[in-house]
């Protein structure tokens, strides 16, 4: 299996290969394009319970699909629905993921997609929801964001404050607490940053350079009313 | 590559794994992914990511192999003596054991996550830090169970909240409905009856206006401090049916005239309608539905796909539920009213046993009207406990009003 991110920037894609037998799973409507020898597979990560409870509780898809080169080698293209870069993580088996709800877009057959319980106050105020996705296993993640992607690396102990809703994955070995963007109540809100999560280390928190929330409050100005 | 392989190295795993490395330094790739990380570890030299390793647990050190990656980097391993270790509770949810110290490299901290690495250091580990592992293990157990209380009270307080919704809005209701005018309820009742009516063929004269006029001004008579102004009209149509607007307005169709075998049939369903009149019914079912779809988007907001079909679904069981209270206690109240105004009740009865025929097979749950048969058992009880009734006849002839609705 290889990856390529084709275009990279707002709208890139990413070209996987896959070997004869070798399958991916990807977001439902995620495929662009694909060689002939791959089929498309429709299938319930997680079982029929798990696919509902990613389904009501982290607002992904259902359904995920499965693309798999069943008669032969071949490619498939993948995009996501938002513009906005592409990161291909590698996971090892002991490394792991969190990834805010809309941030998946393929990984490899022995990756686990969980959804799993954040606390109270990190789902009230972070952001993110009280469901994240969590990814385990075993071979490549591809993540999308809306936006840019930026990576931080915390070494052991070192502090970075990233404001919610900018988040799109961080590994297990990091931590967050939730906190006003100022000392002040009223001055947290009217700074624009209402809450911030400060991450520390050690561990990689990837951000994206554009929040979804605040995009979609932007546009809506602009959607005539109608009766 | 076998499962022998695999699990002798879950067994002995550093000990093999140190002696893979030190015998084949440049092994393939494919056996070289053999040895499972359990852990990871970080450090100056090291991505921010981590390095993966394999821990293993000896009688006073700590063995870390470090794993080959793809970049070319050989497996190699460093022992570290417990002496020199500190330990803590870590990670995004308190539940990975840090292991740091200070190797000759600089600061390096150990993040261990399998349970049998952790098991197996905690057997292991000398006295001086036995406490500090305790101290850890009791800062798992306390983020997990502050994790299990506070969601055990949210549980419970959305439980709180909709089995209030289910079971107390009556009397909320109840309380705003009192507050409404009847004017008001008139005037509302009145736009939709007239909206109505204009598109109806509406039976202006005849025996069968005279006869549910005789019907409704002999049960009106009985309405002690009566606020309303009780307007009846029969519209022709087939429908078998008669249904009450807020404010007083009641529609009876000659469909239903014609099913009933006797007047007090009639009679009984026009006692059910002044009910619901009576019991300000429709204004009642506005400001539930009203509140309860303002409760239910202050609570969920507008959620898209799946959690907007849930909402939807909740608002239609709870206005289905609320149908059907209001249904058993009109039937109820008319009951009594017929009673009171010396109509034979049993009417009522006969009426819903004959439409209980038809509604066989129907789930009472998913209703807004309770089945025709169980109401007619519960009108049964009930007439039961009351004192034997005198009934007196109406002054029409019934077969006569039958013909003139018939002949049309």
């Amino acid at each position: 299996m290889r990856s390529e991110i084709l275009y990279p920037g707002a709208f890139p894609m990413v070209r996987i290969e896959l070997a004869e037998g070798e399958h991916i799973k990807a977001e439902s409507g995620a495929m662009v394009a694909c060689s002939p020898t791959i089929d498309i597979e429709s299938k319930m990560e997680g079982g029929f319970l798990g696919a509902l409870s990613r389904k009501f509780l982290t607002g992904e898809k259902f359904f995920f699909q499965t693309l798999r080169a069943s008669r032969g080698a071949g490619e498939a293209l993948l995009a996501p629905t938002v513009p906005g870069e592409i990161v291909i993580l590698e996971l090892d088996g002991v490394n792991e993921y969190m990834v805010q709800k809309d941030g998946f877009l393929a990984g490899a057959d022995g990756v686990t997609i969980d959804s799993q319980m954040q606390s109270m106050s990190r789902g009230l105020l972070g952001g993110e929801g009280f469901f994240i996705l969590k990814m385990s296993g075993k071979g490549m993640l591809v993540l999308n964001s809306f936006g840019a992607i930026h990576k931080i690396e915390l070494k052991p102990g070192q502090e970075y404050i990233v404001d919610n809703s900018h988040l799109v994955a961080w590994s297990s070995t990091t931590t967050y607490n939730i906190e006003k963007a100022t000392s002040g109540w009223v001055a947290s809100f009217t700074s624009g940053e209402g809450f911030v999560c400060r991450f520390r280390g050690p561990g990689m928190v990837f951000i994206q350079s554009r929040n979804p929330g605040g995009f979609g409050a932007w546009v809506r100005q602009f959607i005539p009313v109608s009766e | 590559m076998g499962t022998t392989v695999h699990s002798s190295f879950r067994i002995t795993d550093a000990e093999a794994a140190r002696e893979h490395s030190f015998v084949n330094e440049s092994l393939e790739n494919d056996i070289m992914t053999e040895l499972h990380p359990n852990a990871l570890c970080f450090g100056e030299e090291f991505a921010a990511s981590g390095a993966p390793c394999l821990v293993h647990v000896e009688e006073h050190e700590l063995t870390i192999t470090f794993i080959a990656g793809r970049d070319g980097v050989e497996n190699r391993s460093e022992s570290v003596r417990f002496t020199e270790l500190t330990v803590s509770a870590g990670g995004l949810d308190h539940n990975q054991l840090v292991i740091a110290w200070t190797g000759p490299t600089g600061q390096r901290t150990l993040y261990l996550k399998s349970p049998e690495v952790i098991r197996a250091f905690r057997h292991a580990a000398p006295d001086h830090l036995t406490q500090p592992i305790e101290r850890a293990a009791e800062q798992v157990r306390q983020v997990r169970q502050r994790h299990r209380a506070v969601w055990t009270l949210v549980g419970a307080t959305l439980l709180a909240v909709v089995l209030g919704l289910w079971f107390g809005s009556d009397l909320l209701v109840e309380l705003a409905v009192d507050r409404i005018p009847i004017e008001w309820e008139q005037k509302l009742g009145e736009a939709a009856y007239r909206d109505f009516l204009a598109h109806q063929d509406v039976m202006k004269e005849g025996p069968a206006v005279t006869a549910v006029t005789e019907m409704t001004q002999r049960m009106i008579g009985q309405i002690p401090d009566n606020p309303y102004k009780f307007d009846v009209t029969v519209v022709k149509s087939e429908v078998v049916n008669a249904f009450a607007l807020p404010g007083g307005f009641i529609v009876v169709f000659t469909g239903l005239m014609k099913k009933a075998e006797s007047p007090e049939e009639v009679a009984g369903v026009l006692a059910h309608e002044l009910n619901h009149v009576l019991q300000r019914h429709g204004l009642e079912r506005i400001v539930k539905q009203l509140g309860f779809v303002a409760v239910i988007s202050i609570a969920l907001g507008n959620p898209p796909g799946m959690g907007g079909m849930m909402k939807q679904l909740g608002i239609e069981l709870m206005t289905l539920k609320f149908g059907r209270a209001q249904e058993t206690e009109a039937d109820l109240t008319g009951l009594q009213l017929l009673y009171r105004a010396k109509i034979d009740p049993s009417g009522m009865m006969t009426f819903f046993q004959r439409l209980a025929e038809k509604d066989e097979g129907r789930v009472e749950w998913l209703s807004t009207h309770p089945m025709s048969r169980a109401r007619a058992d519960r009108l049964q009880a009930e007439l039961a406990a009351m004192p034997p009734l005198k009934a007196e006849p109406f002054s029409f002839d019934w077969t006569h009003v039958r013909a003139s609705v018939d002949s049309r």
